[in-house]
């Protein structure tokens, strides 16, 4: 082609380059848009999109999102937001891991209660699994169809204080939540000792809470109180040397 | 079949495509009409198909951001053909280092979409990227004052642009795991070394991107007071410390001072811009060949320079939707390694192309960084197709994410 001809074209061609890079940048910004606007929509029909599961107090009867990992404490940045004394602005990370259960990474200062052990070190939270943070005590709840061990279930006993004389399971600190799943409660049981809670949406027609695994608050007393005798029992115990202690704490 | 039809043309973004390989035919085509030699008409064929192929067909194959993809390949392409209408030798090997970058991105894609647990992986890359970036202080060789090139079997390797990616890993995993001392403690060494190799355009890379990360991970206000205080401090200490910090700073002031000598780039690569005017002097018209550094440092200029200033915009803005994308990305994320991932390449692409632009049009002192995609190198293009490869499996693990979602809505999705 002559130098001419080419000159001719090339400047022809230069509004036909920008038109088409016109024409892309705006079909991508139609693009992103449709993107942004479908992945809402589609977040609007999964309202439990992103969350394993949720973290009720039983104290109040209050129920909040849980996120795959997060934080828990009194800070406003916190993603389970408790306050009360005893609680840490961070008390607590919490990453779920498939085929594991929820891992509850505890401060190192403050006071974290899985199952009624105090930890000590990172343990697994399944569903049901109670964590005493601070003052609250709260109840995880991870979604079916998750892929999570299954609790083993216990028989409930007719009291705390029954299986206590039998076993302390609450000692044994691998937290593989096999304490106290209750598989049904009784139909007379009213949810929360009978008080109003905020956690609507959770009856069924007759007005029986469908979440079974709840405690009732007088569950909750009943267990402190069994958490009350042990500590008695343990403190008419001898003391043992701090070394033996220690290693003992560390085996476990 | 018309539902076939139907399903096809609902295809996101097939029209978007289809005109990304209508411009490349036609300008290639147009070089072939100029030199009419056979490689640029097998380019004319060869650069859309593998447009498509990269788009198309790797999002066929891994669940992956369509449109991210698409406009990495346009602006990786656009690359190919200015610097093979410039240079026809650096245009092929671009090319070919395009290719190899595909399938580096593909792997790190696939290493953030498979990978579980980052722990060990973390520490090996952090002790390898510090021994990276010492090994230019041994064997490199000095070139534009700063010594940040070392040289394997004929082949220039730029560690602090391999060390880009580590950065971004190392620095999203410990934060997400709360490390924040020990982040800090790993960019600080790797912004020691790049100050001893007297690469100061990387080291406020490096600088820009942990603080972002930082910010966004724990968005502590005093933290950011600090990191702005002694960023400040080490500007002022650079710019007193390194004699080509103070030129820089000098040439960016005034460059017609000495428009022959030391500011011959920044007025050369102006003057090319303003020639371009609004529509560009036209492809292959163009004498942008007189700017030192046009296939690295000044390719911005030279696109100007050829397509306009109205082009000039197309590919800003294919820029701001790239990092866009990496926002919407970290948002979407279910974890915050990914999260801080994702924004990490998002603000490292940003960061990056507004250094070098900024530096092309004297909005801010010129710095030795490539413009991500597009300048020539096979570092910095494999670096950059990494970056959007780390972008894109953190898609598609949000991705396997929603499916998951919907399959747990499907499964009743309530307490057992």
């Amino acid at each position: 082609m002559s130098g001419e001809a080419y000159e001719i074209l090339a400047l022809l061609m230069r509004y036909v380059f920008a038109l088409i890079g016109a024409l892309i940048v705006f079909r991508s910004f139609i693009w992103l848009r449709k993107d942004a606007r479908a992945y809402r929509k589609e977040m609007k029909t999964l309202p439990d999109a992103g969350l394993v599961g949720e973290i009720v107090d039983l104290d109040t009867g209050k129920a909040q999102p849980l996120p795959r990992e997060g934080v828990i404490g009194s800070a406003r940045e916190c993603d389970i937001r408790v306050k009360g004394d005893g609680v840490l602005r961070r008390h607590a990370r919490f990453e779920f891991t498939e085929g594991k259960g929820l891992k509850i990474i505890p401060a190192r200062r403050g006071l974290t209660l899985l199952n009624g052990v105090e930890m000590r070190g990172p343990g697994y939270a399944l569903h049901g699994t109670q964590l005493g943070i601070g003052v609250h005590a709260l109840r995880v709840r991870l979604f079916a169809g998750l892929n999570v061990p299954t609790p083993v279930a216990y028989p409930e006993p007719d009291s705390i204080l029954d299986a206590v004389d039998e076993e302390i399971p609450w000692t044994n600190i691998t937290v593989d939540n096999s304490y106290y799943l209750p598989e049904e409660r009784s139909a007379d049981a009213v949810p929360f000792g009978g008080q109003t809670q905020d956690y609507d949406g959770q009856y069924d027609d007759d007005g029986q809470m469908t979440w079974q695994y709840a405690y009732s608050l007088e569950d909750l007393r009943q267990e402190q109180a069994a958490r009350q005798w042990i500590d008695a029992q343990q403190d008419e115990e001898e003391p043992e040397p701090p070394k033996r202690r220690r290693r003992r704490n560390r085996r476990e | 079949m018309s539902e076939k039809k139907t399903k096809r043309a609902h295809e996101p973004g097939r029209n978007t495509l289809l005109a990304m390989m209508v411009f490349f035919f036609l300008a290639f085509f147009l070089l072939a009409l100029k030199d009419g030699q056979w490689q640029s008409f097998a380019l004319s064929v060869v650069v859309p198909a593998i447009i498509y192929i990269g788009t198309a067909g790797i999002s066929h194959l891994f669940p992956s951001d369509r449109l991210l993809l698409s406009l990495t390949n346009f602006l990786c392409a656009l690359g190919v053909l200015v610097l093979y209408r410039l240079s026809p030798s650096r245009g092929m090997t671009q090319a070919f280092n395009y290719g190899i970058g595909v399938g580096c991105m593909m792997l790190c894609a696939m290493m953030v979409r498979y990978i579980r647990s980052w722990k060990w992986l973390t520490a090996l890359i952090m002790v390898g990227s510090i021994g990276l970036l010492a090994l230019p202080l041994v064997f490199g060789r000095e070139t534009n004052g700063a010594k940040n090139w070392f040289y394997i079997g004929g082949y220039s390797v730029q560690p602090s642009e391999i060390v880009k990616l580590a950065l971004l890993v190392c620095v999203s995993y410990l934060l997400s795991q709360r490390k924040v001392f020990l982040s800090l403690l790993f960019a600080g060494a790797c912004l020691l070394m790049l100050m001893l190799q007297k690469d100061l355009g990387t080291a406020l890379l490096y600088f820009g991107v942990t603080f972002i990360l930082l910010y966004t991970a724990t968005g502590s206000v005093p933290l950011m007071i600090g990191g702005v205080a002694g960023g400040a401090a080490a500007a002022v200490l650079g710019y007193q410390m390194f004699a080509h910090v103070k030129k820089r700073v000098a040439i960016w002031l005034n460059p017609w001072a000495d428009s022959e000598g030391a500011g011959y780039q920044i007025v050369q690569s102006l003057i090319a811009i303003v020639n371009g005017g609004a529509w560009g002097v036209g492809l292959g018209l163009g004498n942008a060949q007189v700017i030192p550094e046009y296939y690295n440092d000044f390719i911005f200029s030279v696109i100007l320079h050829e397509f306009g200033l109205v082009f000039g915009l197309v590919v800003l803005c294919m820029y701001l939707f790239i990092i866009i994308r990496g926002v919407m990305i970290a948002r979407r994320c279910r974890t915050v390694f990914h999260a801080l991932l994702a924004t990490g390449c998002a603000s490292l692409i940003a960061l990056q192309t507004f250094v070098i632009i900024g530096g092309n049009i004297k909005l801010i002192p010129l710095t030795g960084v490539t413009l991500p995609f597009i300048s020539y190198g096979g570092t910095s293009m494999l670096c950059s197709l990494c970056v959007i490869g780390l972008l894109q499996g953190v898609a598609s693990r949000n991705k396997a994410g929603v499916k998951e979602d919907r399959e747990l809505a499907m499964a009743g999705g309530d307490a057992r």
